[in-house]
């Protein structure tokens, strides 16, 4: 793209613009980097709205693809820059603009660090709940653009639940600033939840406003050994049923414990199928009594194993290993797909039982581990080796699993996003028509369509599922 | 085969899930905010230029791999357990780099295969001054090394209960033999007999970090040979760069099937950091009281031993009145990374500034640190209080 550094300088200074392939390598993909993978023509690294503005309007006259870019730590390819142009990397946009205790609320800009932003709160005996996996690196604006959600999903919603409103530049460069500083509000189309979630297809989003919580008192971690994944599903199911609002209840198959078992003194037994990791928050009395109630229907279903955790220190541990998971899987196989397949609480044993099935019939292994209080799992396909033959499997057994997961009234993703993933089973989801109205307000936003194309839903010519 | 070869990480480099993680802790992703500059871009550049060479060694790519401190934060980070610091020194290896220039070639120049630093800091600070740069930065040589005040054996009074050898780190030697003192005083109070062997040289950690392999496996092979054969229960270090050096460096310094490899287990089974080994072994005499806060930057360069960066806080905690107040982010570079600042100015005083701010807002007495170079580096500019080691405050207990 000639001329394109040189147009960009008029309004960035040289450290704000990256053009040579060397130092541009990490912003090819996101951590999905085995479905495509791009150099762009630049990367430009704004301070200010002000310059996601002046770059907007730059692109928008020239017509070149813009992909907004937070940590890149993204599982669906989401920024991936499939068209090539333009990165817009958001992490120096990183200033905590205010912290409202009197109205519980912050306003953030969309480069600060989720870790960074609730260790801050914290401090303040404040709490802001959305807890993606990736919380050390990921960005509140990558969160809010992939509706990101992660453990605490089950007792506190996810990343849509806290925003109220946001700063937005548009593909045309103007800037609009829909919602606020309140926690309702029946003003129309609400396009503060429009942007919430579209992947940096509408514009790029540069600030938000978030709803934050009192930090709670007391918290009890609780670990369950299960004999198998069914009766693990089981459990999950019955607790929810009785009325428990565990804060996290994350399911683990016995791999991914071996694995994890690095991080545990003393170590989990490695003689049960399934595992729960759950996690009570609240006052003392509250802790206390979900604890005691979930334990009690543990035993009652008659668990192997159900492990309290009193020290704060140990209990942290395996919360650690937890965030860790995705990433450990790595250091044993080449490669795991992570899907995320979200159903109904109550079909979560059905599931487990089909993702059993399908991993049987297409001789392929299938790691799954999931924030199953939410109903979300993330079945994972594991390649010992990289094979084109074991691609293919690979691909007929996770057409299986989104079906499964679909035929039980659940949803092809429940935090990771579309991006390039998950965009061939779109229309299985949603079906055309829904897919047509998203393309029109797509078109209403970005009529030049250079806001991160070739997301979500399927280009003309990737062949069609 | 061991040797810190490019090619034999051809396979571990791609487990390398892109997960990003490896942002949390870079210190020079931190201070850029590009990505350019974290182990992921690192890694794709090496796997692209110098292992597989689809793309040139570029000035480019030369300066983004420069750019890397070293500091094994992105290792200690890496879910995948790639061994990232280890690929960038073969990637140093391989490009040839043996010493980058100006000052920092001084200081690593062969003189450090004598005794590491001796004179050689002196005459980078006369070149500094002939350049007109960081001259003032440069650490200023003690009046008189540690190793022309204290050689040889020194046996305690009362019952011998362990013996052990003391290996001194350049930083100790020629900077801050106030911290050897320190040790040995320490160790004899609590019943430790301490040997000092003549004839140590630097540990060659500065060497390998340039990509000087002869001259770091040089400096191993002597100081190997020099330890292996004392009779001692451990072997301490008051450095946490030397004690990496040894644990995890040593031995990929020479090929599998060396005769030294033998010895060089002989001695890493035996090396510590002083405060961890003090703190394994429990203090035989109970500290007097000291009425001071004090903080702990934990050095970079931990991840050798799984205690080394709790040893400080749980010694010192048993001094009475001597409260600690944790820094926000204890663990974050201070940019000092060996020779680093030295040529990477600008980098290494903004990786600073944070800390800097830090150690403002604490407002604690003293700053503590096991890693001579964050002591240099940080008390350089934090002159309204001490910045040294923990060794130094639990000898002041003992009224030394």
């Amino acid at each position: 793209m000639q001329g394109l550094v040189k147009d960009l300088s008029a309004f960035l200074g040289p450290s704000q613009i990256l053009s040579l392939p060397e130092e541009m390598l990490a912003y090819a993909n996101d951590a999905t980097h085995y479905f495509k993978s791009r150099i762009p023509d630049a990367v430009v690294l704004p301070h200010t709205t002000e310059e996601v503005s002046k770059v907007m309007k730059y692109a928008f006259a020239k017509e070149i693809p813009v992909t907004p870019r937070g940590a890149g730590s993204g599982l669906a390819g989401g920024c991936t820059p499939v068209h090539g142009g333009i990165v817009m990397d958001l992490k120096r946009l990183n200033k905590i603009l205010e912290i409202d205790k009197s109205n519980m609320t912050a306003i953030v800009e969309a480069g600060v660090v989720l870790k960074r932003f609730q260790d801050i709160l914290e401090k303040r005996q404040l709490f802001y709940p959305p807890d993606p996996q990736s919380a050390s690196v990921c960005t509140i604006g990558g969160n809010v653009a992939t509706r990101a959600g992660g453990p605490r999903g089950v007792k506190y919603g996810t990343t849509g639940n806290y925003v109220t409103g946001m700063e937005v530049v548009l593909p045309d460069g103007s800037v609009i600033t829909p919602g606020g500083k309140f926690v309702k509000q029946s003003v129309g189309y609400d396009i503060t939840h429009l942007m919430t979630g579209s992947e940096g297809t509408l514009g790029v989003i540069t600030a938000v406003n978030l709803r934050i919580l009192p930090l709670p008192e007391a918290n009890r971690t609780v670990v369950v050994v299960c004999e198998t994944l069914e009766q693990a599903a089981e459990i999950v199911a019955e607790i929810i049923a009785r009325g428990a609002v565990p804060a996290m209840i994350e399911f683990l198959i016995k791999l991914a414990i071996t694995i994890m078992n690095q991080y545990f003194f003393p170590p989990l037994p490695t003689d049960g199928e399934g595992y729960l990791f759950m996690y009570f928050d609240g006052t003392e009395a509250q802790v206390e009594y979900e604890a005691k109630l979930v334990s009690d229907i543990c035993h009652d279903m008659k668990a192997k194993e159900v492990r309290l955790i009193e020290d704060q220190k140990v209990a942290e541990t395996y919360w650690i290993a937890r965030a860790n998971v995705y990433p450990l899987i790595q250091t044993i196989f080449e490669r795991g797909n992570a899907e995320d397949i979200t159903v109904p609480r109550n079909k979560l044993p059905d599931l487990v039982r089909a993702v059993q099935a399908i991993a049987a019939a297409e001789g392929v292994m299938i790691g799954l581990a999931g924030h199953a209080g939410d109903g979300n799992m993330h079945p994972s396909i594991l390649f010992p080796q990289v094979t084109s033959e074991a691609e293919a499997k690979a691909k007929i057994a996770i057409d299986k699993l989104i079906r499964a997961g679909l035929d039980l009234g659940g949803t092809i993703s429940g935090e990771h996003g579309i991006g390039i993933h998950k965009a061939e089973y779109l229309s299985w989801e949603l079906g055309q028509t829904q897919i047509e109205l998203m393309k029109r307000i797509k078109y209403a936003f970005d009529p030049k369509g250079i806001m991160n194309p070739g997301k979500i839903w399927m280009e003309d010519g990737d062949g069609n599922a | 085969m061991a040797m810190l070869r490019l090619e034999d990480y051809e396979k571990i480099i791609e487990k390398c899930s892109q997960c990003s993680y490896c942002q949390s802790t870079c210190p020079s992703y931190i201070n850029e905010l590009s990505e350019s500059f974290v182990a992921k871009n690192r890694l794709l550049l090496i796997k692209e230029t110098l292992m597989h060479e689809r793309m040139p060694y570029s000035s480019k790519a030369k300066e983004i791999l420069d750019n890397c401190l070293l500091c094994t934060n992105c290792t200690q980070t890496c879910c995948s357990k790639i061994p990232i610091d280890d690929i960038i020194i073969s990637a140093r290896i391989k490009a040839g780099q043996k010493g980058a220039g100006g000052i920092k070639q001084f200081v690593m120049g062969k003189m450090l295969t004598q005794r590491g630093l001796t004179g050689v800091l002196g005459k980078a600070g006369s070149v500094a001054q002939k350049l007109g740069i960081a001259a003032k930065e440069i650490p200023q040589l003690a009046s008189r090394p540690f190793d022309k005040m204290y050689s040889g054996t020194y046996t305690p009074e009362g019952e011998v209960k362990k013996r052990v050898a003391y290996f001194v780190g350049c930083g100790t030697n020629f900077i801050f033999p106030d911290t050897g003192e320190a040790v040995v005083k320490v160790l004899n109070h609590n019943g430790m007999e301490v040997v000092i062997p003549q004839g140590q040289v630097c540990c060659g950690i500065p060497a390998l970090g340039e990509g000087d392999l002869e001259g770091a496996r040089n400096m191993v092979e002597t100081n190997i040979n020099l330890l292996a054969g004392l009779d001692v229960d451990a072997i301490v270090t008051d450095c946490t760069s030397c004690g990496m050096m040894f644990k995890e460096k040593a031995a990929k310094c020479l090929p599998d099937d060396d005769p030294l490899q033998e010895k060089i287990t002989a001695v890493t089974s035996k090396i510590w950091e002083v405060t961890d080994f003090l703190q394994n072994q429990g203090l035989n005499m109970p500290p007097g009281q000291l009425d001071i806060t004090w903080s702990y930057h934990v050095p970079c360069h931990r991840g050798w031993s799984p205690t080394v960066k709790d040893a400080p806080r749980q010694l010192l905690s048993q001094i009475p009145n001597a409260q600690l107040k944790e820094f926000d982010n204890p663990e974050q570079c201070c940019g000092g990374a060996g020779t680093f600042f030295m040529e990477h100015r600008d980098v290494a005083e903004q990786i600073r500034s944070n800390r800097l701010e830090e150690i403002q807002n604490t407002k604690s007495d003293v700053v503590l640190t096991q890693c001579p170079v964050c002591r240099f580096y940080i008390g350089f500019k934090v002159t309204d209080r001490e910045v040294t080691h923990p060794i130094k405050i639990l000898a002041r207990a003992y009224g030394f």
